[in-house]
């Protein structure tokens, strides 16, 4: 969670968007966290790097808690 | 004993009166010429045309396969084959060479392959008077000493040699070689021109000195920005500037000042502008096989006047990356990125994406290490609209280029 919570913050301060403090499962990337296509491409080109796994591959991904499903394989 | 050809990896100075006995001594021109040493492809080309004979230049990095792919497996093996020359040659300087290059040429052919940026590339060829169509020859530019900064077996490469050679220049090689080394071979051969692409410049900027004997500066091929211009002027203070456009396929067919071009009076009607992009008539293609009256160029123009027409080269059609269905120039966001004060040279590189369908990246090279990223960011928000803002930056020490000189994106 923690990489997950760094790596989102990273493309956050990319933006010039203040970074979150407060994350769970349930935090949704769009609606929560402010997220757009743009940070979300960023943000699987990042986590691909860190963990070798697209997790946009198979679909949209929605929170934070289907991230973590998505790389738990691992 | 004026000197014909220097090159500094195989530590080698030849002078005119060693290359005219060189070619007095040769009994046989390759029919390819596959070789490393660029004395020998300029030597080549030289016997070829003297002797009436056509020669293929392949370059020496390309593999069996690639050249059995290109030629044909029949014509692999004839790869090593020497075509022997049948009149005595006996010059005893360099204007009879010149003499007979007019003269016996007439039915010789010199192939190439172009770069091709997608796919094999194609096989072009060309006459020596096509290569030499716009080569400037008097006795004002005979003391000219050429840096050369092209390969040898492109055609820019080709057409800068020609050019020194039928002036009897000397040739200082300077391609493929580090910054440091380009710079004392210009400093201490006294170099008067250099043609080369706009990377070559940029990855040679900025130099230690300014080289104050080069007058002349030709590029082309790419876009050419502004901050390099700055650059080239500090480093090149008493250079001229020329930019060129040439294709493999044409050769020469238009020349500006600064970025802003024009269409030759001769070429009214040989060449157009159709939904921006540029046409050639196929009567300039040389023996290129083409179907269409209109050979398309691939490179998007925008036009700045409408008569005279005069035009600026904006990208490469094929160059143009979508994203996400935004269609970004990489030109344009190499241009910004360079801009920033801290940041030497840039290239964008694209990455498949399964949000956006592409990505942007770019690779930095900065002058100073505690450059981050977010500000290179936030620099860009204020030039280029976000999805043209690159997503991943990688840091290096230095940018990668193809064998044309040309950046690769891929």
């Amino acid at each position: 969670m923690e990489k997950i919570k760094e790596i989102i913050n990273t493309v956050l301060a990319n933006r010039g968007k203040a970074p979150i403090t407060d994350i769970n499962n349930d935090s949704h990337l769009r609606n929560d966290i402010g997220f757009d296509s743009l940070d979300l491409a960023e943000l699987t080109v990042r986590l691909e790097a860190e963990f070798d796994i697209d997790i946009f591959e198979d679909g949209i991904v929605n929170t934070v808690g289907e991230i973590q499903t998505k790389l738990a394989p691992l | 004993m004026k000197l014909f050809y220097r090159d500094r990896a195989t530590k080698r100075s030849i002078n005119w009166e060693q290359f005219i006995e060189d070619i007095n001594n040769t009994q046989s021109v390759p029919k390819y010429c596959y070789a490393q040493d660029y004395y020998t492809i300029f030597k080549n080309i030289i016997l070829a045309f003297v002797s009436g004979n056509s020669i293929t230049i392949l370059d020496s990095d390309f593999s069996d396969d690639e050249i059995k792919q290109l030629v044909g497996e029949e014509e692999f093996a004839q790869l090593q084959s020497e075509i022997p020359i049948n009149r005595n040659l006996d010059f005893t300087n360099a204007e009879e060479v010149i003499a007979s290059l007019n003269k016996n040429s007439r039915n010789s052919k010199l192939y190439l392959f172009t770069s091709g940026t997608t796919g094999l590339p194609k096989k072009v060829s060309h006459s020596f008077t096509s290569l030499t169509r716009f080569a400037k020859i008097s006795i004002d530019r005979r003391n000219d000493v050429w840096g050369f900064a092209y390969n040898p077996t492109h055609i820019a490469g080709i057409q800068v040699f020609l050019q020194a050679f039928l002036n009897q220049n000397s040739i200082i090689r300077l391609f493929g070689f580090d910054n440091t080394s380009i710079e004392t071979e210009i400093l201490d051969f006294q170099v008067t021109n250099i043609s080369a692409t706009p990377t070559f410049f940029r990855l040679i900027l900025p130099l230690t000195k300014s080289c104050t004997s080069v007058t002349n500066i030709t590029t082309g091929g790419e876009k050419f920005d502004n901050k390099i211009i700055q650059q080239l002027k500090k480093a090149f203070p008493n250079g001229r500037f020329r930019n060129v456009y040439a294709s493999t396929e044409a050769g020469t067919v238009l020349a500006a000042e600064g970025d802003l071009f024009s269409i030759k009076p001769e070429f009214e009607n040989l060449v157009k502008i159709a939904d921006n992009e540029l046409l050639l008539h196929k009567s300039l293609m040389g023996g290129f096989e083409n179907e269409d009256e209109w050979y398309r160029t691939n490179d998007i123009v925008t036009i700045v006047n409408k008569n005279p027409i005069e035009f600026k080269f904006v990208a490469r059609k094929n160059e143009m990356i979508n994203v996400g269905g935004y269609k970004v120039n990489p030109h344009e966001v190499e241009e910004s990125v360079r801009m920033h004060p801290d940041i030497i040279n840039a290239r964008v590189f694209v990455k498949r994406n399964s949000i956006l369908g592409n990505i942007i990246g770019c690779e930095i090279v900065a002058s100073n290490e505690e450059l981050t990223e977010v500000a290179i960011r936030s620099y860009l928000q204020s030039l280029l609209q976000e999805f043209k803002i690159p997503r991943i930056f990688k840091f290096v020490s230095k940018i990668e280029v193809n064998r044309t000189g040309k950046v690769n994106r891929k």
